[in-house]
C-alpha cells in the first residue's frame, strides 16, 4: 500500500537532535550567566568571563574523551586518577637518579622529552588495560574503569609514598604547564585545550572513524553485523581517553612543578557531569564535544557564582549533584517534547 | 465426560500494527476440560493471539469471554490471576532456586517480610508430587532437564488453580521419551479442570494429542473443529497454506556456471553437517520451521557466528568474520531488523552507507554531498515512502524499515545477498515490492539466499529449495510448479 510519494524530497534543513539540544544548552547558560551577573558583583567582566573557560582546560580535555566513550555507550571513570599516575610518572621518569638520600628525591634521570613520552604511554596503558576487559571480555565499563582507577591512584601513591615528588627536577619541567602566549595571559594548556576541541569538533562531524562511534553507540549488535569492529573502536577510544588524561597530567605536574598522588580527585565525575549537561545521552549514539563544552562552561558558571556569592565551598559537591540531576532532567524533557 | 461449557469465547478479535493487521476478525470458542491446538504457518497470527491473551499486547477491537467474564488483562501476572497461566519457550523458572522455592516464587505468604510456611506451600508441593513423583521439592532446578522444568510450571499454573495453561512448543526442545511423559501429564490435566492450548508445528502431535483444533492463516480464522473429524495431516497442511496463488515465475537454471558458494560440512551447536553450492545469479531458498536452523545458517555464512567446515565463496576460504565476509562481497539482512539491522535512532541517511562508508567518503573524511546522494538514490530505487532522509529509521513503517536495511546492504554492493526472514511483520505491499527487488537483483546476476519459515515466499521467488530440519538439511530440489508442497511440509515437520 505505497502511497505515491512527491519526488521532491527534503535535505538537510532539519536541525540535528544534537544540535538542538547544544542550542538548547546554551539557552540555559544564557540563563544562567544573566542570573550569575544578577546576584554576584562583577561576573560579567570580560575578566571573568575568560576565566570560566580557563580555570576549566582540564576538564574540557577529559571531557572529549568521556564524550566519545559515551556515545559508544560507555563510560571511562579512570581518567582522574590516569591524571595523577601520568603526573606522578613524568616526575619520577626524570627526576636526578641518586642525587639524594631521600627516596622522593631520586628518580630515573631521563630526559624530560623522554619522561613525557613514556608517561604518555603509561597513560595509554591504563586506557588499553580498560579496553581489554571492556571491549574483549564485555564488563561493564563502569566497574572496569573503577578498578583501573584504584590501581592508577594506588600505583601513584606507592611512587610517591602517599604524598609527592616535587624536587631534583631538571628546569624543562616547569615549561609546558606554565609558558604563555606571548603578549597574552593565555598559557599552554588552554592552547592545547582549544587545538584539540576544534580537532575534536571536525573529527566528530566530518570522518568515518567518528561516525561509526555514533553507530555503535545507537546499536552495537547492528554495527557489528554491519561489519563494524566493535572491539577495535573501543579499544582505540579508550586508549584516546588515556591519552588525554595523560596529556592533562603532565600539564597539571609541570604547572605545579610536581606529581602530587591526590592530584585530580574527582575529575572523573566532573568530566562526566559536563557531558551531561551537554546532552550526550547515557544510552548511547548521542551527543557531541561542542555540547560538551558548553556544560562545561554552565558547570562553571553555577560553581564561580556560588563562590562569588560567598557559599562555602563544602557545598561545591552538593551543587555538582544538584546540577547534575537538572541536567539530565533538561535533557530529558527538552528531546520528550520534540519527539511529541 | 462430555466438555461442553465454554471456558473462553473470542469474539471478533482485531489487533492491528503499523501497517498490518496481525489478527484479523478472528472468532471462535475454546471449551472446557478440553486440550485444544492452534495451528499455522509463521505470521499466521498465532503468537499475536496469545500475547493478547496473556496479556502482552492490548488487542485493537473485539472481545474475550473467559467463563462468560469479560477478560482483559493488563499483564502476564494479571493473566495468571485471571486464570490463564502459560508454558513459554523460555521457561519462567529461576534456576538457583529449588523446585519449591520455584513453585511460591511471586506469590510468598510473608511476615514482615519473612517468608512463611504456609498450606499453600504444602499444596503446590502436594500438586507437584500427584504429577511427577520423581521431581523432589528440594532439588535445584538447575539439575531438573528442561521437560522437567516444563512440569514444575505445569504443577504451579495446577496448584493456583489456572483454568487454561497455554504451551507455546513445549516439545521443541525435549527428549522423545520425555514427550511421552508430558503428554500423559497433559492428557490428565483434564481431570484437575484444566483447558490446554496447545501450539506446535509438529502436526502428529496434534493428532494424539488434541480434542480440537484451529487453524488460522494469514491473521484470520480458518477452521476450528474436533481433531476427531480431521482426516489427515494433509488435511490440516491444506488449511494451513490454503489456495495460494503463486505469482507466475519461472525458475532460471544455473547449473552451467562453476558454484560462487561452496559450503563443506557445516557445523556448530545449532547446524549439523550441512553442505552445499550455490551458482552465480541463483535465488536460493531455505525452508524450514522455526528452530531448523536457518538463522544460525544465514549467521555462520555471514562469519558472525563460530562453526566447523569449510565456507568457500568466489573460489577464496572464507574466515568466520562478518568484516571478512563484508570485504568478499556478502552481505546478510538480518532476521530482527529494529535490533540487527538497523540505527533506529540515526536518519535514513545516516542508515544507508553504514555497510561501505568508503563509498562515500574521501581519506576518512565523509564527504556530504555523496552521503546525501547515496541516500537519496536508493529511497528513490527502493521506493522508501518517506518525505526526507533525514527521518529517523524509528518512525517508519515495517515495510520501509526492512527497505533500509535492504538499501544498507546493497550499497555495500555485495555479490551475495542474503535475506533472513525478508518480508516478516510487513504487509502485503511492501511483500510483494521487496520480491520484485529481489527478482530485479538476481537479474542483474547477483547471488540470492533467502531463510524463511513461509513456504509461499520460497515458492514464490526462489530457483532451488533447501529443506532445513533440525540443524540437517534434508533435501534439495528445484523449484517447479509441480512440487508437492505437501510433501515439504512432511519433511521439515520431522516426517522421513
Amino acid at each position: 500500500m505505497e502511497i505515491k510519494q512527491p519526488q521532491k524530497l527534503i535535505i538537510g534543513n532539519k536541525l540535528s537532535d544534537e544540535s538542538f539540544i547544544t542550542l538548547f544548552m546554551i539557552g540555559v547558560l544564557i540563563i544562567l550567566f544573566g542570573l550569575a551577573c544578577l546576584v554576584v558583583p562583577n561576573f560579567y567582566l570580560p575578566k571573568n568571563i575568560l576565566n570560566l573557560i580557563t580555570n576549566n582546560w582540564f576538564i574540557i580535555i577529559l571531557g572529549i574523551g568521556v564524550t566519545f566513550v559515551l556515545i559508544t555507550g560507555n563510560y571511562d571513570m579512570s581518567v582522574g586518577a590516569n591524571i595523577a599516575l601520568t603526573g606522578v610518572l613524568s616526575v619520577y621518569f626524570c627526576q636526578g637518579a641518586n642525587v639524594s638520600q631521600n627516596t622522593l628525591a631520586n628518580g630515573l634521570g631521563l630526559p624530560y622529552g623522554v619522561a613525557v613520552v613514556l608517561a604518555l604511554l603509561c597513560a595509554m596503558g591504563v586506557g588499553a588495560v580498560n579496553a581489554f576487559f571492556i571491549a574483549k571480555l564485555k564488563v561493564p565499563s563502569i566497574i572496569v574503569t573503577l578498578g583501573t582507577s584504584m590501581l592508577a591512584r594506588g600505583t601513584a601513591q606507592v611512587i610517591t609514598q602517599g604524598a609527592q615528588r616535587n624536587t631534583s627536577l631538571p628546569d624543562a619541567f616547569g615549561v609546558l604547564g606554565n609558558w604563555n602566549l606571548p603578549g597574552t595571559p593565555f598559557r599552554l594548556p588552554l592552547l592545547i585545550m582549544i587545538v584539540l576541541i576544534t580537532a575534536a569538533f571536525i573529527f566528530e562531524r566530518k570522518t568515518i572513524f567518528a561516525r561509526r562511534i555514533y553507530l555503535i553507540g545507537a546499536n552495537p549488535e547492528a554495527a557489528r553485523l554491519s561489519g563494524i569492529n566493535v572491539a577495535k573502536y573501543l579499544t582505540m577510544l579508550y586508549i584516546f581517553s588515556g591519552l588525554l588524561a595523560g596529556i592533562t597530567g603532565i600539564l597539571l605536574a609541570s604547572e605545579y612543578q610536581a606529581g602530587v598522588s591526590s592530584r585530580a580527585m574527582g575529575y572523573e565525575f566532573d568530566a562526566l557531569v559536563v557531558t551531561l549537561l551537554g546532552g550526550v545521552s547515557v544510552a548511547g549514539g548521542f551527543g557531541s564535544v561542542l555540547g560538551m563544552f558548553v556544560g562545561a562552561i554552565i558547570l562553571s558558571v553555577v560553581t564561580s557564582a556560588a563562590t562569588g556569592m560567598l557559599l562555602s565551598p563544602d557545598w561545591q559537591f552538593t551543587l555538582k549533584g544538584i546540577v547534575t540531576f537538572l541536567a539530565i532532567l533538561a535533557q530529558r524533557y527538552a528531546l520528550d517534547k520534540r519527539k511529541g | 465426560m462430555e466438555p461442553t461449557e465454554n471456558v473462553l469465547e473470542i469474539r471478533n478479535l482485531v489487533k492491528d500494527f503499523p501497517g498490518v493487521r496481525a489478527v484479523n476478525d478472528v472468532s471462535f470458542v475454546i471449551k472446557r476440560n478440553t486440550v485444544h491446538c492452534l495451528v499455522g504457518e509463521n505470521g499466521a497470527g498465532k503468537s499475536t493471539l496469545i500475547k493478547i491473551l496473556t496479556g502482552a499486547y492490548t488487542r485493537t477491537s473485539g472481545q474475550i469471554l473467559l467463563k462468560g467474564e469479560e477478560y482483559n488483562p493488563h499483564n502476564t501476572r494479571d493473566a495468571k490471576q485471571k486464570g490463564i497461566s502459560t508454558l513459554f519457550q523460555e521457561l519462567n523458572v529461576v534456576d538457583q532456586l529449588t523446585v519449591e522455592e520455584n513453585l511460591t516464587l511471586g506469590m510468598e505468604d510473608t511476615t514482615f517480610g519473612f517468608i512463611r510456611r504456609t498450606e499453600k506451600i504444602n499444596k503446590m508441593v502436594e500438586v507437584l508430587n500427584s504429577i511427577e513423583p520423581s521431581i523432589k521439592p528440594n532439588q535445584l532446578v538447575s539439575s531438573l532437564s528442561v521437560a522437567k522444568k516444563q512440569i514444575v510450571e505445569i504443577a504451579k499454573a495446577v496448584a493456583s488453580e489456572a483454568d487454561i495453561i497455554i504451551m507455546d512448543e513445549p516439545t521443541a526442545a525435549i527428549s522423545e521419551s520425555e514427550i511421552v511423559r508430558l503428554f500423559a501429564i497433559i492428557k490428565n490435566l483434564r481431570e484437575r479442570n484444566v483447558t490446554v492450548i496447545y501450539i506446535s508445528h509438529r502436526l502428529d502431535e496434534i493428532f494424539e494429542l488434541g480434542d480440537y483444533v484451529t487453524v488460522m492463516r494469514d491473521g484470520k480464522h480458518i477452521e476450528t473443529k474436533p481433531v476427531a473429524d480431521v482426516h489427515d495431516r494433509s488435511e490440516l497442511i491444506k488449511m494451513m497454506i490454503g489456495k495460494t496463488v503463486f505469482e507466475q515465475y519461472t525458475p532460471r537454471s544455473c547449473e552451467s556456471s562453476e558454484p560462487i558458494l561452496q559450503v563443506k560440512n557445516l557445523s556448530n551447536h545449532r547446524l549439523n553437517n550441512v553442505s552445499f553450492e550455490i551458482r552465480p545469479g541463483e535465488i536460493a531458498g531455505f525452508y524450514g520451521l522455526v528452530g531448523a536452523g536457518k538463522t544460525e545458517l544465514a549467521r555462520a555464512l555471514y562469519g558472525a557466528d563460530a562453526y566447523e567446515g569449510e565456507i568457500i565463496f568466489k573460489g577464496q576460504k572464507l574466515k568466520p568474520e562478518t568484516e571478512n565476509a563484508i570485504n568478499a562481497g556478502i552481505t546478510l539482512v538480518p532476521e530482527e531488523r529494529r535490533t540487527q539491522g538497523l540505527f533506529t535512532i540515526l536518519t535514513i541517511r545516516s542508515n544507508v552507507p553504514v555497510m561501505n562508508m568508503s563509498k562515500i567518503s574521501r581519506g576518512g573524511f565523509i564527504n556530504n554531498a555523496l552521503e546525501q546522494n547515496a541516500a537519496l538514490e536508493y529511497v528513490d530505487k527502493l521506493k522508501i515512502a518517506t518525505n526526507t532522509i533525514e527521518k529517523e529509521a524509528a518512525k517508519l513503517s515495517g515495510g520501509n524499515q526492512q527497505k533500509v536495511v535492504l538499501a544498507k546492504c546493497l550499497f555495500a554492493d555485495a555479490d551475495l545477498l542474503m535475506l533472513d526472514e525478508p518480508t516478516r511483520g510487513i504487509d502485503v505491499g511492501a511483500k510483494s515490492e521487496i520480491y520484485s527487488i529481489i527478482r530485479q537483483l538476481a537479474k542483474e546476476g547477483k547471488t540470492i539466499i533467502i531463510f524463511s519459515s513461509e513456504l509461499p515466499e520460497v515458492m514464490n521467488i526462489c530457483d532451488s529449495i533447501y529443506l532445513l530440519y533440525e540443524g540437517c538439511l534434508k533435501s534439495t530440489m528445484r523449484n517447479c510448479p509441480e512440487i508437492n508442497s505437501e510433501n515439504v511440509l512432511h519433511i521439515v515437520t520431522g516426517g522421513a
